[in-house]
């Protein structure tokens, strides 16, 4: 991208060297312009009307050809989900908790499977590495409301999952993944026979109206087994990435390492980590916009429940805007997830750039 | 280009696109028919009945429109301004439609209204107005497993059943099955429609007349404490307590000796699990009577509509006398709206099902006012934390009070 | 890695350790992959019972004869789960398929394929096009513009259902295969894999050819897009698969019209709404029958996906 920045500092009043920029220049708009056009309609204009809508109190039912369809309020719906106390304000908050959980235990998990996975069907020995690429490949293919219904039916309680732990360990007691508020933090400080009442005054502080207690909760059951089904799907298509990535390392970096005596996990770490850092760049930059904007799922399993620990802002744009007839306001919820996303891609971006220097 | 000519730019595309709808007229007369799509035979029903209409109307032009996901369909199409001239409502959804100015008032277009469950027509009626006739309707009642009952030799429920007398069955059905697995006396999904009877039964209600919120009421206090307490001593759990997804599955699996669902657990239960034999009472009476819930959609006529005279014409057509009768004869559970068609649907359905049409006497809507999603939110979340003890019954109805003045501040 | 093909060892202690790594290894593969068929293997098995059946504990996943069962006895009542199933092994009904099938899948189905070449094709030429430019040509505004694509990928696509609605509705093109072609027809995802893959390949030849005179469109079509075949073919299979999944956009863009309906739609139509019971068996053959496409698509060209994806300056 270098190249790009320098190019309004070239501009001597030579002629060839002006038409052939200025071909230069049609050129470029003319290519980008398709694209662009279809970015414009169907992209950029619904955005700017959104971030329009957000400072009104539109219902998002009374049409537009009306007299008065909304009206103008401000700041006033951020103030709402930012600042001003009550359930609007809450509900931002949980959906910010839960989404940054899931994002937090999400991509990495499945950036590091997918990393392993990679690996051994990259291995020259291994046999049928079409069929493990297509097996792990399947559930990305499949459309997410049968994937997710299919889920469901696996992780009832009575399901399969239970069934087959319950087989191996027959003392465990079968756990409610659908249908279970508890905070896996919570869980293990209870382990430790911390809970609310002993944890100190901490606990009870207030903070954008949650406890402390509650934002540290970490994701609720209910919540991890829709992050296990996150990364079940997306894990083929990492792979996959992972894979090609891969298979361009040339093997003579690796018969070196051999040589210098370099054992199985020196190699792993000191060479393919290191030579895949642009892959798990895009790899992670697709996971964080993905998982951010988790839907899909939890429209089909959970619809935010159970005590709301599984609702993602996402989840609170469409619950605003269609459930709860406030446009105006499910607008400047996916304002701020825009910003939010915009600003942990640029962290990303930062910290991957950084290592790289070193 | 710079950023702020762009941003100008941008904007004034988005004004016209945004301020220059107009629908455009027609000459000859289509009134778009907006739904969604029920079992193989109703549509197929519906379609039979339009037809009939269209042959008996010529000039008009019935266009049928199942959406997949009907309320995002409609409302997409509102916010247009754009939108079908004839639509189903489902009676949760119309405070918002109507607040929006999308429905028009049903005035004097309907066909013998008194015919239509008085019930219902509450349902269907926002501040004095009735804006729609109902489609059909379903209400809940109390399922209960003959076979289990036989064999913890407990008497049947019969209508006169009081909230004792659903506890001590409740507590003499709970135990586990030949597989080892629990089974509850009854489910209890942790759902405001379904605590709302027991409200009601209690004498209590959520607003009082003059639309204060009266949920911390000695009443609530009781079916709260009633509903919860079932919970809480072991004698019923939500579906998920006993591996379901819903009542019905929990029921249908014999998980459950009773289960309270409208009209579709019929279906459900005939199709999926034929082997179960099941009976249906009235639900319990309470310290102030009888009470249950009606679920009800109806047929909306739009307010920006050219043909509002064809398009009451087919919606009384579609809910008049003889379109109940056609809801009767191909339904696969719910009932027809109208008191003249209740014997043309239980004689179907058989005796055993007439609960479901009594309960049209005394049930009360499920309709809340715009913006009170949070307060479902909020009720069923607590309600769920009340389940598992973390929070007591009586903060059940404090947190959902505080909510429902929130939104009614607003 | 590749162990085999190096040398061989100096030591026994080493070539045990990697033995058992391998071992580990193809452990940890099976597992996963066994996760991540077992959904399928009960989709299809499921598809192929009759409703009671479905929700029978435990899951029947062995077929075993009679084939082709009725799922009603002569009296035409519904059979009952213990009649059909016995442990793991059901006897298998097409009734699933043959009420799908009753639907207007045929239709769904030429909708669908019909959505998915036409965006297919649309995005290889847009998205390589406006990649190449952001990738290779100077222009003011170059990077302005890739921005704001990566940044449209950042919003949540439900708040923008309601505008887009409006604007198609304004440009006439609601309901028709035009609308939702075109508001698909490129996305900031394809212009982002094609521009990394541009800036990944050497610029000689194209400077060689811009010598000749060459336009930049000719050169594009001649010399720069054969060379980017591989990246292409991965672009193709995303785009392809998400075009053949898509649900939202269908709903919006063609809810108003039956005709029109994708496979995806017509699926959540049987679903039902409202309580309705969802038909199980029907929604799984329904499913299995919208999956097989992609999947006989994956597995024929996953070689090239994978080369594909290899290419497109991913690469370590």
């Amino acid at each position: 991208m270098a190249e790009m920045t320098s190019a309004t500092s070239v501009q001597r009043p030579v002629t060839t060297m002006q038409s052939k920029k200025r071909s230069e220049m049609l050129a470029g708009y003319g290519f980008v312009a398709p694209a662009a056009l279809i970015f414009l309609v169907f992209l950029v204009i619904p955005i700017l009307f959104s971030a329009y809508i957000s400072l009104t109190n539109w219902n998002g039912i009374t049409p537009l050809t009306s007299e008065q369809p909304y009206e103008y309020v401000g700041f006033d719906n951020y103030a709402q989900l930012l600042f001003r106390e009550g359930t609007r304000q809450t509900d931002f908050f949980k959906s910010l908790k839960n989404t940054v959980y899931y994002v937090l235990g999400v991509v990495p998990t499945q950036t590091i499977l997918a990393l392993l996975l990679a690996v051994v069907v990259n291995q020259r020995w291994l046999k049928a590495k079409g069929f493990f690429r297509t097996a792990f490949y399947f559930p990305s293919i499949t459309s997410s409301v049968v994937i997710s219904l299919i889920f469901m039916w696996m992780f009832t309680r009575g399901g399969l999952v239970n069934r087959a732990v319950g087989a191996l360990f027959p003392d465990y007691a079968f756990i409610n993944w659908l249908d279970d508020p508890t905070g896996v933090v919570h869980s293990i400080l209870g382990l430790f026979g911390v809970n609310l009442r002993n944890a100190g005054d901490w606990a009870t502080a207030q903070f954008a109206g949650m406890r402390v207690w509650e934002w540290i909760s970490g994701p609720s059951v209910t919540m991890l087994t829709i992050m296990i089904l996150n990364t079940w799907t997306t894990i083929g298509t990492m792979m996959v990435i992972y894979l090609a990535a891969l298979q361009n390392i040339p093997t003579h970096v690796y018969e070196a390492a051999y040589v210098d005596g370099a054992n199985a996990w020196q190699t792993f770490r000191k060479i393919t980590v290191p030579l895949l850092r642009p892959t798990t760049f895009f790899v992670v930059t697709l996971g964080l916009i993905g998982t951010f904007q988790v839907f899909d799922q939890i429209f089909v399993i959970s619809s935010g429940g159970p005590a709301k620990t599984t609702l993602t802002i996402a989840y609170l744009v469409y619950s605003n805007g269609f459930k709860n007839s406030a446009m105006g306001l499910a607008a400047a919820t996916a304002i701020l997830l825009f910003i939010i996303i915009f600003a942990f891609s640029i962290l990303q971006r930062r910290i991957v750039s950084e290592r790289a220097d070193v | 280009m710079g950023k702020s000519r762009f941003l100008m730019v941008a904007l004034a595309i988005i004004m016209l696109l945004a301020l220059s709808g107009v629908v455009a007229a027609q000459d000859d007369v289509t009134i778009r028919l907006a739904g969604w799509s029920s079992s193989e035979a109703e549509d197929n029903a519906l379609r039979a009945a339009v037809d009939q209409f269209m042959e008996a109307n010529p000039g008009i032009n019935v266009e049928i429109i199942f959406s997949p996901d009907h309320p995002t369909t409609m409302q997409t199409a509102f916010a247009s301004g754009d939108y079908p001239e004839v639509f189903y409502i489902d009676s949760s959804k119309l405070p918002d439609w109507v607040a929006a100015g999308v429905v028009a008032e049903a005035g004097d277009n309907i066909v013998d209204q008194d015919d239509i469950y008085p019930s219902l027509q509450e349902v269907f009626t926002i501040d004095g107005t009735f804006y729609c006739p109902p489609k059909d309707f379903s209400t809940m009642t109390l399922q209960y497993n003959i076979d289990m009952f036989d064999a913890a030799g407990v008497d049947y429920p019969t209508a006169d059943w009081t909230w004792d007398d659903l506890r001590t069955a409740a507590e003499a059905l709970t135990g586990t099955n030949d597989a080892g697995d629990p089974v509850l006396g009854l489910v209890t999904p942790a759902e405001l429609p379904r605590w709302l009877p027991f409200l009601y039964q209690a004498g209590g209600a959520i607003f009082d007349a003059d639309g204060n919120v009266t949920m911390d009421s000695p009443e609530a206090q009781e079916a709260i404490d009633f509903y919860a307490g079932l919970v809480n001593d072991g004698f019923a759990g939500a579906p998920s307590a006993v591996d379901s997804g819903w009542g019905g599955e929990a029921f249908g699996n014999g998980r459950v000796a009773m289960a309270m669902e409208g009209n579709w657990v019929i279906n459900a239960l005939n199709e999926q699990w034929p082997d179960i034999n099941w009976g249906v009472a009235p639900l319990p009476q309470g310290p102030a009577g009888q009470a249950t819930m009606a679920f009800t959609v109806c047929y909306g006529v739009a307010a920006d509509n050219a043909h509002p005279d064809e398009s009451w014409a087919l919606v009384n057509f579609l809910t008049g006398p003889e379109g109940a009768l056609m809801v009767a004869e191909t339904s696969f559970g719910v009932m027809p709206a109208r008191a003249s068609a209740a014997d043309a649907w239980i004689e179907r359905f058989g005796e055993d099902m007439s609960a479901f049409v009594e309960g049209a006497d005394y049930a009360h809507p499920w309709v809340l006012p715009v913006g009170f999603q949070d307060f479902i939110d909020a009720f069923n979340d607590s309600l769920q934390q009340a389940f598992t003890g973390q929070l007591l019954p009586e903060d059940v109805l404090t947190t959902s009070a505080d909510v429902a003045n929130e939104i009614l501040a607003r | 890695m590749a162990t085999t093909a190096l040398p061989a060892p100096k030591s026994g202690s080493a070539v045990t350790v990697r033995r058992i790594l391998a071992i580990i290894g193809v452990g940890f593969l099976v597992f996963f992959a066994f996760i991540e068929i077992v959904p399928f293997v009960l989709t299809v098995a499921n598809s192929f019972k009759c409703l009671p059946a479905v929700q029978a504990a435990p899951q029947a996943f062995i077929p075993l004869p009679p084939f082709g069962i009725s799922c009603q006895t002569e009296t035409g009542s519904v059979r009952s789960a213990t009649e059909m199933t016995d442990g793991i092994a059901f006897n298998p009904t097409t009734e699933g398929y043959q009420e799908v099938l009753r639907q207007n899948l045929g239709k769904w189905f030429v909708n669908t394929a019909v959505f998915a070449i036409w965006v297919t094709v649309l995005r290889l030429l847009f998205d390589s096009l406006a990649g190449y430019a952001l990738a290779r040509i100077k222009f003011p505004g170059n990077r302005l513009l890739f921005f704001i694509m990566l940044g449209t990928m950042m919003i949540p696509g439900v708040v923008l259902l309601i505008p887009r609605f409006i604007i198609l509705k304004q440009l006439g093109m609601l309901n028709t295969y035009q609308g939702f072609i075109l508001t698909l027809a490129a996305d900031a995802f394809g212009v982002f894999l094609m521009k990394q893959f541009f800036e990944s390949i050497p610029g000689e030849i194209e400077e060689a050819a811009q010598v000749d005179g060459a336009s930049r469109l000719t050169m594009f079509f001649r010399i720069v897009l054969p060379m980017a075949t591989p990246a292409l073919t991965a672009l193709a299979i995303f785009s392809f698969q998400g075009t053949w999944n898509n649900f939202m956009d269908a709903l919006i863009i063609l809810g108003g019209n039956p005709d029109l309906f994708n496979l995806p739609l017509g699926l959540a139509l049987l679903r039902g709404a409202y309580g309705d019971t969802l038909r199980w068996h029907t929604f799984l053959a329904g499913s299995v029958i919208t999956t097989l496409p992609l999947a006989i698509i994956f597995f024929v060209f996953q070689r090239y996906f994978v080369e594909g994806v290899s290419y497109s300056g991913l690469k370590g």
